[in-house]
């Protein structure tokens, strides 16, 4: 009303602007649809990437006795920023003997996928950038890309550290790959569709729209732990950090790497790290849904908030569990990647087979849960190579 | 669209060339992910998204880094020694085979059965229906694949396992 008041001072201006604004023309409307679901995306989770740093680096410090970061503005809130302005003042260093363009090209690659990850995520309902119907295969296909850069940087450096980091890291991705898809299937299979909004949808009713979580049920259990495990060895974080374990090979892949290339790899890495919270709440703990969320405005908005409050649980999990968890070995990785979690994720799938065909529940729960938990005991009894004993002192008995 | 399908193109026979050409074994499988990924643009071009998204998981995912593993395990990798022969003085046998992959195509272009039998419009295929057809009509070839691939693995691990014997 008052903006047609205003525009009708300026009628020769004013005409062709009302017509474009009521009717605009099909060009804009598609610039549009484009923009806005890439702003929100680069707009949001960068923001996110930032702010997981300062809260990983104040809770880190907490779990270690000590404060972090509070010089730069209150609590530390404007370290972010700061951090940001360091690293791109600092000198871009390029070793002599590295292979220039895919040292360059490495970080660049690295933040490529992770962004890629969030197009299909869905962030409240029927708020999710794109719905493909392949959207979790297109995740994992993305997500498998990461892991050039990882091996490009650690490659193109020439340095020996760097080399071994860049091997680690394609061996942990590639092994890790397996049983992480595989946890996926079983709510693929569950749900019959591969698309992120309708695995999210198919969580919703219930009791306060949480009793059908995926996590909820048991093979969406161990389901959620496979995944969670899986997620956190692709983007090599810690208790799996070992392509960039600092007491072993400096930084691994990225100890050639300064300035802002540096950055770069880290919001790559978190990125990854944080879409791949976003797909683990999407597929196991009800994505979007929770008490009051629905259609309309409100429950929309309701909906993000849920969403947004289960990833930052995701996110918070995580650097609980890198401030309390010791980094595993190289043997023991591998070893629990195909001899624990693989065999693991097969079984849930047959767990998933039962689920959908006992129809009367209380049978299905019983017989899945019996059938998931007897095959954990023997596959962890299986996988214990080392007998653990007390401890035995040789001369400070 | 068309415009996308040239610079797809380009993009794809840029990162084949370049990884036949190349010195560097590294450069080369790099292009070489270049070009899966051109492909994988077509498909999804094609509307073939889930082929496109397996491609990249498979292709990129899986084959390429496994080749970048293997090369980072041999020594010489950057081949600046010697001299570099792509065709050598065998160039008829690649005009050859030029020749007759191009005529092969266009037999098969002309013959157009793969576009009678699809509707007109936009080609719909979706993952279920592949699913369908796998587990359908080609359960057999499917299930000898699987079967093959089966062997595959267990070879390695036995070949794997020789070594680690003759170690001992």
């Amino acid at each position: 009303m008052f903006l047609s008041y205003l525009l009708g001072w300026l009628p020769r201006i004013g005409k062709p602007i009302a017509a474009f604004l009521s009717n605009p023309p099909e060009w804009v409307l598609v610039a549009l649809a484009i923009a806005i679901p890439i702003g929100f995306v680069m707009a949001v989770f960068p923001g996110i990437f930032a702010y997981t740093t300062l809260v990983e680096r104040k809770a880190l410090g907490r779990i270690q006795n000590r404060i972090g970061p509070n010089r730069v503005g209150r609590w530390g809130i404007l370290q972010p920023i700061a951090d940001g302005v360091k690293l791109l003042t600092k000198e871009d260093i390029v070793p002599r003997r590295a292979d220039k363009f895919v040292h360059f090209l490495a970080p660049v690659i690295a933040v490529i996928p992770s962004v890629l990850l969030f197009s299909v995520v869905p962030v409240g309902m029927g708020l999710v950038p794109v719905d493909l119907n392949i959207g979790i295969l297109f995740a994992f296909a993305v997500s498998t890309a990461s892991v050039l850069a990882l091996f490009m940087g650690g490659w193109a450096s020439r340095n020996k550290f760097s080399l071994l980091g860049a091997m680690r890291a394609v061996a942990q991705v590639v092994s890790y790959e397996v049983p992480m898809v595989l946890a996926a299937v079983a709510v693929v299979m569950v749900v019959g569709s591969l698309s992120t909004v309708r695995i999210a949808q198919a969580q919703s009713g219930g009791i306060l729209n949480i009793t059908n979580w995926f996590v909820f049920r048991p093979w969406g259990l161990v389901g959620f732990v496979l995944f969670t495990i899986g997620a956190m060895a692709e983007s090599a974080r810690t208790p799996f950090d070992i392509p960039e374990a600092e007491s072993e090979i400096i930084a691994g892949y990225h100890t050639e790497y300064s300035g802002f290339k540096f950055a770069l790899f880290q919001l790559g890495e978190y990125l990854a790290s944080i879409a791949m919270a976003g797909i683990t709440v999407t597929m196991f703990l009800g994505g979007y849904n929770g008490p009051g969320s629905g259609p309309g405005f409100l429950g929309g908005l309701i909906s993000m908030f849920w969403f947004f409050a289960k990833l930052a649980f995701m996110i918070v999990i995580t650097i609980w569990i890198r401030g309390t968890w010791p980094r595993v070995r190289v043997d023991q990785l591998m070893g629990f990647a195909w001899k624990v979690l693989l065999p693991m994720s097969i079984v849930n799938i047959v767990a998933v087979g039962f689920w959908h065909y006992l129809t009367i529940r209380p049978i299905a729960w019983l017989l899945t849960t019996s059938w998931l938990v007897a095959w954990f005991i023997v596959l962890s009894k299986l996988a214990a190579t080392e007998k653990f004993a007390p401890r035995t002192y040789r001369y400070a008995s | 669209m068309d415009t996308i399908f040239w610079i797809l193109s380009i993009i794809t026979i840029i990162g084949a060339v370049m990884a036949i050409t190349l010195r560097n074994l590294i450069h080369c499988v790099l292009s070489l992910i270049l070009f899966f990924l051109g492909i994988a643009g077509h498909y999804f071009l094609l509307r073939a998204d889930f082929l496109g998204a397996v491609q990249v998981l498979i292709y990129i995912g899986a084959v390429a880094v496994l080749m970048l593993f293997a090369i980072m395990l041999t020594r010489h990798v950057t081949g600046d020694e010697g001299p570099r022969e792509v065709l050598g003085g065998k160039w008829w046998a690649g005009m050859g085979t030029a020749v007759i992959i191009a005529g092969l195509l266009w037999a098969i272009i002309r013959k157009d059965q793969i576009a009678q039998a699809l509707p007109a419009g936009v080609a719909k295929t979706s993952v279920a229906e592949i699913g369908k057809a796998l587990v359908g009509d080609w359960v057999v070839p499917f299930e000898a694949m699987a079967v093959l691939l089966t062997a595959a693995l267990i070879g390695a691990v036995v070949i794997a396992l020789e070594e680690v014997i003759r170690k001992r």
